[in-house]
């Protein structure tokens, strides 16, 4: 099955299957449920570091017994590609892509992760200083940043290609924009793309902490409470972010290919841009942003009011907010698109970030629905931006969505998703 | 063959290497066992570390073909005799 005349740059690539785990749910049900009611899975976390007093900080942890999950390499697998290969299973079994329904050779798997085998990198490092234990003889395979793409292309047979991208809190976003452009020009029919991010061991949390972008939490008996609701992007009161971990995986096809072989399409890939600010280590800068989203709209053929819901980046730092406040502003105008953050109830899940916010995008897509950004009591007033917030908000006539994933380094990435138009 | 060392042998494959019971005997060779050499090694280590010895590795290379769990457990065992008796440093 090759690719024919819809794979070319600009055409939409669609996605057959979605495959999720995440503190929001692992599957599509429970995490619709989470998404549209606004309900955070941040926890407070205290640190097990001996020797070292630090204060406790929130986390989003997703449920999965990680150590049940069976590799095909047979190799002890660190939990967040553990995750990867649940996402991209039940995304494979979501499209219905089972063997001899592709060509394997044009099979290519585009994964993104911020710090891949960190749980495992930590672990072994622990052991070997603190407890004087010997290396593992798989700690090298198992802690490499390309270990999620290895084991889901060993698992799918992939020989088209199997690619890993490290762009920090872009990763994702840019894994899936690059699966878009090489079915768009027919180097591959199919992709599995997505991210994976599981790096909540004390050593991790304690760096995250020390830069000082994780919310401080309430002592005594209100620290649950300030956990849950620790993120708040786009607030007056906003103080930073809670980290999470998650893995979300799309089946990504040319639209010849997945109608060849009966595949339901989900909703259509229609747009991507990347670039970089160049300007900065850490800090955001609002016009760099604005190039990739007006990129991304001409990607898409379409023009700014055709966007009906935006799920911003929406870090909920005081920088980072008012950078992606101002390009939101410059590139829609004022008020000129509904915006949400769901870090809010899922946290920063960096690597994964941009696979799992595509994800919600296009849940609201498919149910008329723009996801609240939870925790909002006071928008800060000097945001120009139509702020979902509270509950719900029914978007009935939504046709078109865009997912903001801007990264340190500099890295913008950004995502339209459609309704099938065929 | 259901001496502690061989449960612990067991116990690792199952757990770790998710291998069925059925398929765990004294007589099966550890190049039988569907693990390549990096996952080989993988289970030496696990074993030796589970039970608190090292094998010198003069006495075994587990991807020589033919050496059973059988003989495996064997050697962690003469591994537990020296170990008890002040030779070796376990790891």
């Amino acid at each position: 099955m090759s690719s024919a005349a819809s794979s070319r740059v600009g055409a939409p690539v669609t996605v057959t299957g979605v495959g999720v785990v995440s503190p929001i749910g692992n599957d599509l049900a429970a995490f619709d449920d989470a998404l549209f009611a606004g309900r955070s899975a941040v926890r407070a976390r205290t640190l097990d570091l001996p020797g070292v007093e630090l204060p406790a900080v929130p986390v989003a942890t997703a449920e999965l017994d990680a150590t049940a999950v069976i590799g095909p390499s047979r190799v002890p697998l660190d939990r967040g590609t553990a995750m990867a290969l649940v996402a991209a299973d039940n995304a494979a079994a979501h499209a219905g892509l089972v063997a001899g329904s592709f060509d394997a050779e044009r099979l290519g798997v585009f994964w993104g992760s911020g710090m891949a085998g960190a749980t495992t990198f930590e672990t072994t490092c622990r052991a070997l200083y603190a407890e004087h234990r010997r290396m593992r003889p798989t700690s090298v395979v198992t802690a490499m940043p390309n270990a999620p793409v290895a084991e889901i292309a060993l698992r799918f047979g992939a020989r088209g290609a199997a690619l890993a991208y490290a762009c920090a809190c872009a990763s994702s976003a840019v894994a899936i924009g690059e699966a878009m452009r090489a079915i768009r020009a027919g180097w591959i029919d199919v992709a599995i793309a997505g991210g994976s991010e599981s790096l909540l061991t004390p050593g991790v949390l304690a760096s995250w902490q020390a830069m000082r972008v994780l919310t401080p939490l309430a002592a005594g008996a209100e620290r649950e409470a300030s956990a849950q609701r620790a993120c708040r992007p786009f607030a007056a009161d906003r103080a930073g972010f809670a980290l999470g971990e998650a893995a979300a995986a799309f089946i990504l096809e040319s639209i010849d290919h997945a109608r060849a072989r009966g595949a339901t399409p989900r909703f259509d890939l229609a747009g991507y841009a990347t670039n970089c600010d160049g300007v900065h280590i850490t800090q955001p800068d609002a016009a760099g942003q604005a190039r990739a989203m007006r990129a991304a709209l001409h990607d898409a053929g379409l023009s700014a009011d055709a966007i009906g819901y935006l799920n911003a980046h929406g870090t909920a730092t005081t920088a980072g907010d008012a950078a992606e406040a101002e390009s939101i502003a410059s590139v829609f105008g004022a008020n000129g698109v509904a915006v949400s953050s769901t870090k809010a109830i899922h946290g920063h899940l960096l690597g994964a970030g941009g696979a799992v916010e595509l994800l919600a995008a296009s849940r609201a897509l498919a149910v008329g629905r723009l996801p609240p950004t939870a925790n909002v009591e006071r928008a800060d007033p000097a945001f120009a931006l139509d702020l979902v917030t509270g509950s719900a908000r029914a978007s009935a006539g939504l046709d078109a969505v865009m997912s903001n994933s801007f990264a340190f380094g500099g890295t913008n990435a950004v995502l339209i998703a459609t309704r099938p138009r065929r | 063959m259901t001496s502690p060392t061989f449960a612990a042998i067991s116990a690792v494959l199952i757990e770790q290497f998710h291998l069925e019971a059925g398929a765990v005997g004294p007589q099966v060779a550890l190049d039988q066992l569907g693990l390549d050499s990096l996952a080989l090694m993988e289970f030496v280590f696990a074993v030796e570390d589970r039970l608190g010895v090292r094998i010198p590795e003069d006495r075994l290379d587990p991807r020589q073909a033919g050496v059973t769990l059988e003989q495996f457990a064997l050697l962690l065992d003469e591994a537990i005799v020296a170990k008890a008796s002040g030779n070796v440093v376990s790891g």
